[in-house]
């Protein structure tokens, strides 16, 4: 974890490069602790997904976590990492169910609880991909959210957007992203 | 600033311009921002107005603000999930201002900001006019049961009248639906900022800590308990130049503790922020609600300990840094330094420092506490809370008793006692292995005490030759005897010294002491833990050492092989692997354990192996058969056909088997080796083969965890189609 403290660090004093340093590495933490803790845990457990961003979080900046200015960054990256974790896991299963019925226990396969079924968690996905295009800071808004699972305050405080900006955003965001999801579902019927 | 998103996309849908600035936003965003504002049925007409003969745009914002009608709970992260509001990620405004009315209360200025909430002065007018502080939570608990819970203690805290004990005057919700506190005001400083400012030397500082003893007494004859005791709970006042200590939120952590689920886990972690150093095992246990009036004597052990020494038993940072299960263990298995000792293992400048506030010398102050008052917080301090004192008041009449020179009740532990809390920590270290480790131990208490009996009957037929024998014959005979009993008792000493090392950590010395002992089987436990700590700290050589000890003083446990052969096996060290699997396969050749044939069979294998290897394996399974036949004995029957090359019946063995493994590790390894069976036999597999590092051989079975690591390399050396 130093190393990403050390990025962390490096961004804050506007190094450019490390800011792409940054994801593999809290992809790869996170994916080590939630693999870690469904070692030990009981099987049939489910992890939160907030619940492993913070737990990061917390091992990473220890008690200064409030006062810790990387936070922005960590939270951006930790939420594309867990999109990523969530979208392949997604995409793994939908592979599998068409590949045929091989029941399988793939130890890949952590319980991280989705915050959505998986064909809305992939229509999601692609219908931000748009949005992202459209407008970057609004669809990372939405990541903060529903991937790495913040509040509207919380996300608010990362993106350093007030409040109120942040709900008119949301608003309008969640009608976009609704609007587009219910084209595809319907396209591909 | 903010994190590159995905990839881009190239075609844009409804030919829309992309926003050339996030703040500015489209046409179709403002619009839709205006009509959202506006009651639905005057959205349409102000659309016609603002989109004029733009028929697409039209349509697009009315979509929209359709989509937004149809979107509730779209997107929403699952509820449970949602951690506290902003106090990670600070900033976040406090919703009360100065001059706010809540309920009674005219808030004034903030006081300051605890874990779970913001603390304000705060004006009361009715009934009486007084001062008060006022503490609103601010985490996202909910208000309902916060408040019903405090309401089902108010009668209990209406009943404590202490002048150690702030009240607790009332309760209720802010226009925002936050539970607020309404407390007595206390304007003081932490008990330990006191302390340290005023330089109180020790003496002082313990008939303060008394009279907090006194207060927690108090509330927990009215059945109050106060559960989160730390020193920003406990504030010095000064009265008439006389410091008062006077302990707050009585009342508060209970109302506010939340159920102790997974889902509030989070929650919880944060809780410990700041004070998890005072967190005592049982509440550190969290899947137990299972808490009382000596989780408080934990905590003001806790404070006893850090007026002393200026130092937490463990630190807060590192308890923090080293995540949350990590943090559990420490604070339910591991020993702290008694406070002498740690006073003792600072360095200098720290020392001299840490004596100066309490107004002593450094080799005084450590005198100072050695002995009496070690004991006495380390007592306050057991693991187990029947071994603290019952009450708190116990606790501070040993204080007393220390400070009228009287003997104190607290003693140090016996040395049995430590050996068996060593047996218990190993216990939960190993968690799978634990019933063994506690037999071993066992058995070796149990030799000790022969030992000491031994000597025992020895000195009484002494005497009764004595009566009988002439003198010179006595004296003699009396050498002869003396000396026998003394090797007996030296060598237990040794033991127990190498299990009191080890509970200390030193495992280096423990090692030392353990070269003076001869190869007699109750020494097996102590290598087996020695082995353990090595292999999880990954120093598999000094592992190998102790564990093949451990099987050649106490050769039928199984455990011992169970450890060592998949070592070898990952060391590579192939030559000794062959000598101890023959050594294995001749212990178990008859054993009429089943587990300890599964284990031994299995382990056996891990490496590719002659027929004839294989063949014995399978004997000493037949030896244990059962009906319907136990799933780890056709785990291990399935790997030995592999290994013979009869692949077919193999993969048909494992295929049967699979869903009755409950085992995670065993699971795993059936998968592994019917993969290999598969592509031996040409069929297509397209299971991806776990990571590395999926593997963790530094926790609780990592023996079992690096088979399995080792079948996963083996198969992914087969698995090439």
């Amino acid at each position: 974890m130093n190393e990403v403290t050390q990025l962390l660090q490096a961004i804050e004093k506007g190094d450019a490069t490390s800011a792409d340093e940054l994801l593999p590495l809290v992809y790869e933490e996170l994916r080590k602790l939630a693999a870690s803790k469904m070692a030990r845990e009981a099987p049939g457990q489910t992890l939160q997904p907030t619940a492993l961003v913070h737990e990061a979080w917390l091992r990473l900046a220890g008690a200064d976590a409030p006062h810790f200015n990387g936070r922005a960054h960590f939270f951006g990256a930790a939420a594309e990492a867990m999109r990523r974790i969530l979208i392949d896991r997604a995409r793994r299963k939908a592979a599998r169910r068409h590949g045929g019925g091989q029941q399988r226990v793939d130890i890949d396969e952590m319980e991280i609880a989705a915050p959505a079924r998986d064909n809305e968690l992939l229509a999601v996905n692609d219908a931000l991909d748009k949005f992202a295009a459209l407008d970057a800071r609004k669809a990372e808004l939405v990541k903060l959210r529903f991937f790495a699972g913040l509040t509207l305050e919380q996300a608010a405080g990362v993106l350093g957007v007030s409040e109120p900006t942040a709900k008119r955003w949301w608003a309008y965001a969640r009608a976009w992203l609704f609007e587009e999801c219910k084209t595809s579902v319907s396209a591909q019927r | 600033m903010s994190f590159q998103p995905g990839p881009k996309m190239t075609n844009l849908p409804h030919n829309m311009k992309p926003a050339s600035d996030s703040t500015g936003g489209s046409r179709e965003e403002s619009l839709f921002e205006s009509a959202l504002a506006l009651p639905p049925e005057q959205r349409g007409a102000y659309l016609d107005t603002q989109c004029g003969a733009d028929a697409a745009l039209h349509r697009r914002v009315a979509a929209l603000l359709e989509a937004y009608g149809r979107s509730d709970g779209f997107l929403e992260a699952p509820p449970e999930a949602v951690g506290p509001a902003g106090t990670l990620l600070a900033g976040a405004p406090p919703a009360e201002n100065p001059g706010d009315i809540i309920g009674r209360y005219k808030i004034r200025e903030k006081l300051g900001e605890g874990g779970c909430g913001v603390v304000y002065v705060a004006d009361q007018s009715e009934p009486v006019r007084r001062r008060v502080a006022l503490k609103v939570i601010k985490l996202g608990m909910d208000t309902r049961t916060v408040i019903a819970r405090f309401e089902a203690e108010r009668q209990a805290l209406a009943m404590m009248d202490h002048p150690n004990i702030a009240r607790v005057l009332d309760a209720g919700t802010t226009a925002a639906g936050r539970p607020y506190f309404v407390m007595e005001l206390v304007r003081g400083i932490k008990i330990t900022e006191y302390c340290d400012q005023n330089n109180l030397d020790t003496g002082e500082r313990i008939r303060l800590f008394i009279q907090v003893c006194h207060a927690v007494q108090h509330a927990h004859q009215k059945g109050i308990i106060h559960r989160d005791l730390k020193p920003s709970n406990i504030l010095v006042t000064l009265h008439d130049g006389i410091p008062v200590p006077k302990v707050i939120d009585f009342g508060i952590a209970k109302a506010t503790e939340g159920r102790l689920t997974d889902q509030t886990i989070y929650t919880q972690l944060y809780e410990f922020i700041g004070t998890p150093a005072y967190i005592s095992p049982e509440q550190a246990e969290m899947s137990e609600l299972d808490i009382d009036t000596r989780t408080d004597i934990y905590s003001l052990g806790v404070l006893l300990y850090e007026l002393f020494t200026g130092k937490t038993p463990f630190d807060s940072q590192e308890l923090l840094r080293s995540g949350l299960d990590e943090m559990r263990r420490t604070i339910r298995e591991k020993e702290p330094l008694s406070p002498s000792t740690r006073l003792s293992s600072m360095a200098d400048a720290d020392l001299t420092t840490t004596a100066k506030r309490r107004r002593a010398e450094a080799p005084r102050l450590v005198h100072f506490i050695k002995g009496d008052l070690d004991w006495i917080v380390m007592k306050a301090l057991e693991k187990d809370r029947t071994r603290r004192f019952e009450t708190a008041n116990g606790l501070a009449a040993d204080l007393q008793r220390f400070l009228d020179n009287e003997p104190v009740e607290a003693r140090p532990p016996s040395n049995v006692y430590r050996f068996q809390k060593l047996v218990r920590r190993n216990k939960m270290a190993f968690a799978t292995v634990s019933g063994i480790v506690a037999a071993l131990a066992l058995g070796l208490v149990v030799a000790l005490n022969l030992y000491v009996k031994e000597k025992a009957a020895l000195r009484r037929a002494l005497q009764a030759e004595q009566e009988e024998a002439g003198l010179r014959k006595q004296a003699e005979r009396g050498l002869e005897i003396e000396r026998k009993a003394l090797a007996g008792a030296e060598l237990g000493q040794k033991l127990w010294r190498a299990g009191v090392l080890m509970s200390e950590d030193h495992m280096d010395q423990a090692e030392e002491v353990m070269k003076g002992v001869p190869p007699i089987p109750e020494s097996a436990a102590i290598y087996y833990a020695l082995g353990m700590c090595h292999a999880r700290w990954g120093r598999l050589d000094r592992a190998i050492t102790n564990y093949a000890k451990c099987a050649t003083v106490q050769p039928t446990n199984d455990l011992g092989f169970h450890c060592l052969l998949p070592l070898l096996a990952q060391a590579g060290r192939t030559n000794e692997f062959e000598t101890w699997r023959h050594k294995a396969l001749n212990q178990f050749a008859s054993t009429t354990e089943p587990e300890a044939a599964e284990r031994m069979a299995l382990d056996c294998l891990i490496l590719a192996a002659p027929d004839d290897v294989a063949q014995r394996a399978v004997k000493i399974l037949d030896n244990t058969a059962a009906t319907p036949p136990r799933p780890l004995a056709e785990l291990a029957r399935g790997l030995a056909e592999y290994r013979q090359g009869k692949f077919a019946p193999a993969a048909a063995r494992l295929e049967r088997t699979a869903n009755f493994l409950t085992n995670t590790n065993a699971a795993m390894q059936a998968r592994l080796i019917l993969a290999m069976a598969r592509s031996k036999l040409g069929m297509a597999d397209n299971t991806p083969l776990p990571d590395d590092d999926q593997f963790s051989l530094t926790g609780g079975a990592w023996n079992e965890q690096m088979t399995s690591l080792l079948f996963t390399r083996e198969a992914r050396g087969v698995t090439v189609k």
